[in-house]
């Protein structure tokens, strides 16, 4: 199989160099415009945070990976990278390391199924550009189907592996319903953003915000649909809170011991999260003795993210075995599509059809006409398929790649249904 | 039918603890397989109880709760089926293993000492009695798995509070659902005894013109029933919450189940009966 794919991830380049070489779903289809047709018949595009990779069959056999890394290079104008930024694949080590991504096992964040989704997304989009066919489909249909198996048969997507995702899944130990809680988010840098977001996700009841800078927390909160709070006047409000995320870059508490014991009088004790994701702390530890006070910190929540991250690599293994069926399935679809056995299969097929007729029919004649019902339908068959297995045999002695004459004798078979299961060469299996 | 009777009493704790063993392994490794095995092991073994308990009827010709093994065999299917229908309803299965083997105990000893006992006392042959102690078994299974659920808030609560984030904190429900169900199951507890009190209360005079109000079992009835509905009157009002009433409810089921030995097996009381 020609088929050759170049890669830059975190594993072959730092993250600059990875930012730089990002593209936009304008800037893929741009790309592939360029591409189409003159460097790859069909392929595919994949760019996320974290990689950029370029899959496709060569339209010249003399392409090589350091030409298409130029064709990526020119396109993005990036300077200073160099070969050994990129990851090279060819034939079935490249559809084996489009497996590995579309289950997650090769991102940064291990069984990240965000990229299940955006690789399902780049197929989509080389489909819509009319840049797949017969090869590249199969390919991806198979990299989708392993990427769900890694899904649902594995465990390799479960559990908290972020620290604002960790801080939800301990919130949802301690509260059974969101719906019904308020919470309030101290500070809208990045983390806080991503775990307000979280918490939305999540249905909680009531958002608030506060920040240090007001227009930063309004414009935060009009796009969470969240109340604001004004930073100076949080500290009188923290009592109406069942869960509060702090995530400032305050150098020194913001919340004190004797804050939080007075809000849980306030409160009649009910049961209060604190979530204190910023270095250095925002919030006293010492809040954690108080009864119903459920404090955590950076150090406890990396607990929770270490625990699942290992669970997902040991889960790796179960993974490369689907990846193992899935490749050994496609190579064996592959491999069936030489001339050869095409021809053979092609033969059984019409042979079945007709023994199957032959021997539904024959007590319609006598002893003598059945020996000819035989011999006369065997002909028919023979003369039907001789122009065919010409044509087989001379496909490939004319010059094509293994990859033209795999997409044409593909097409036969689906059209005969070769490869479809109670098929007449599966009967014979 | 005598000899199926005899088999089943020792079919019974083996069953149970199967069961107890595929929540186990459940509970420490999950899996789709093992999870449907459970529910299914668990349903036949309370088949296989209720048939039990049906042959025992039939064949000694009073319902098992003549003598505290009798009712310590209905306790443990009672306790059974409760979880099972909760299991059900609630779809919360990683509790089972902690409420199945308080099933085991009771079975087991009630398998070990029950006696063929056909001949009951004429203070037993009466329909009142058998609504107290039908609505009273209930009633402690019902506790039983109040304080189950209760004492699982109070190690998940340590748990988190301890930032241990172990087998208990994967596959318990969240502190917020332990402590509703210890609570609900308190108040079906709460109501079902108040109910077996009252029938008692009128029972007792007609079986026993001479009985003492400083009885122990009276004593720790009250006592039972005092601290359920202070619990529950405190937390319905806001007044308690978590931990204080759960740890009550442990308080409760310990109670109640000292003052059933108590009465039955050490103090001189009217509610002897073995």
């Amino acid at each position: 199989m020609n088929l050759s794919a170049i890669s830059i991830n975190h594993r072959s380049a730092p993250v600059e160099l990875r930012e730089a070489l990002h593209l936009s779903e304008e800037e893929i289809a741009e790309l592939i415009a360029k591409i189409k047709g003159n460097i790859f018949s069909e392929g595919l595009v994949i760019s996320t945070c974290n990689r950029t990779e370029v899959y496709g069959f060569p339209s010249d056999q003399k392409l090589l990976a350091p030409d298409i890394q130029k064709i990526l290079v020119d396109h993005k104008s990036v300077k200073n990278i160099s070969a050994e930024n990129f990851q090279t694949f060819h034939s079935f080590s490249a559809v084996e390391h489009l497996f590995r991504v579309a289950t997650g096992i090769d991102s940064l964040l291990i069984g990240d199924n965000q990229i299940f989704r955006q690789v399902k997304d780049s197929f989509r989009l080389a489909e819509d550009l009319s840049f797949t066919g017969v090869l590249s489909k199969r390919i991806f249909d198979a990299a989708i189907r392993t990427g769900k198996r890694a899904i649902s048969e594995t465990e390799i997507s479960e559990g908290a592996v972020t620290v604002s995702y960790a801080a939800v899944q301990l919130i949802e130990k301690i509260f059974s319903n969101l719906n019904k809680k308020s919470a309030l988010v101290i500070g809208v840098g990045e983390t806080g953003e991503i775990a307000a977001r979280h918490l939305l996700d999540r249905g909680i009841g009531k958002l608030s915000i506060t920040n240090r800078t007001l227009e930063r927390a309004e414009k935060l909160a009009s796009s969470l649909n969240a109340k604001v709070i004004p930073f100076g006047s949080f500290k009188d409000y923290v009592h109406d809170f069942d869960i509060i995320i702090s995530a400032t870059s305050a150098p020194e508490l913001i919340l004190t011991r004797q804050d939080i014991e007075d809000a849980m009088k306030q409160r009649n004790y009910a049961s209060m999260i604190l979530m204190d994701i910023a270095v250095p702390r925002d919030i006293d530890p010492a809040s954690k003795i108080i009864d119903y006070v459920f404090y955590h910190d950076i150090d406890s929540l990396n607990i929770i993210v270490d625990r699942n991250l290992a669970k997902r690599r040991d889960e790796i293994p179960k993974v490369e075995k689907i990846i193992r069926e899935e490749l050994d399935s496609l190579m064996n679809w592959y491999n069936s599509l030489e001339a050869g056995p095409t021809i053979k299969s092609l033969r059984d097929y019409f042979e079945g059809i007709r023994a199957e007729e032959v021997e539904k029919n024959k007590n319609r004649f006598s002893g003598e006409d059945q020996e000819k019902l035989d011999i006369i339908t065997k002909r028919i068959i023979n003369k039907i398929l001789h122009h065919p297995t010409v044509e087989l045999k001379k496909l490939s002695g004319e010059g094509h790649s293994d990859d033209e004459i795999a997409a044409r004798i593909s097409i036969l078979r689906e059209i005969f249904g070769m490869d479809k299961p109670g098929s007449e060469e599966d009967k014979k299996d | 039918m005598k000899g199926l009777i005899d088999f089943l009493n020792i079919l019974l704790p083996v069953l149970y603890v199967t069961t107890f063993i595929f929540y186990y392994v459940d509970f420490m490794k999950g899996g789709k397989v093992i999870a449907n095995s459970k529910r299914l092991l668990l349903f036949l073994t309370l088949i296989f109880h209720l048939f039990y308990l049906l042959f025992r009827t039939i064949y000694f010709e009073h319902p098992p709760i003549t003598n505290v093994f009798e009712i310590f065999t209905v306790l443990a299917f009672a306790i059974g089926f409760s979880y099972f229908i909760l299991e059900l309803v609630t779809d919360i299965s990683g509790t089972g293993l902690f409420i199945i083997i308080i099933s085991i105990l009771f079975q087991i000893v009630s398998s070990f000492f029950i006696q063929d006992q056909i001949a009951v006392k004429d203070v037993l042959k009466s329909n009142l009695l058998g609504v107290h102690v039908f609505s009273a078994l209930l009633g402690y299974s019902a506790i039983t798995i109040s304080a189950v659920y209760g004492f699982l808030y109070l190690i998940l609560y340590k748990e988190i509070k301890l930032n241990k984030f172990g087998l208990i904190f994967n596959r318990l429900p969240s502190l917020e659902v332990l402590e509703l169900l210890s609570f609900y199951s308190a108040v079906i507890g709460f109501i079902l005894l108040t109910f077996a009190i009252i029938i008692g209360i009128i029972w007792l005079p007609k079986a026993f013109p001479d009985f003492s109000l400083i009885d122990p079992k009276l004593i720790g009835t009250s006592l039972v029933w005092i601290l359920y509905g202070t619990g529950i009157t405190s937390k319905i009002f806001g007044k308690w919450r978590g931990k204080k009433v759960v740890t009550l409810s442990i308080i409760g089921f310990v109670l109640a189940i000292a003052s059933t030995m108590i009465t039955n097996f050490l103090a001189q009381s009217f509610h002897s009966f073995y």
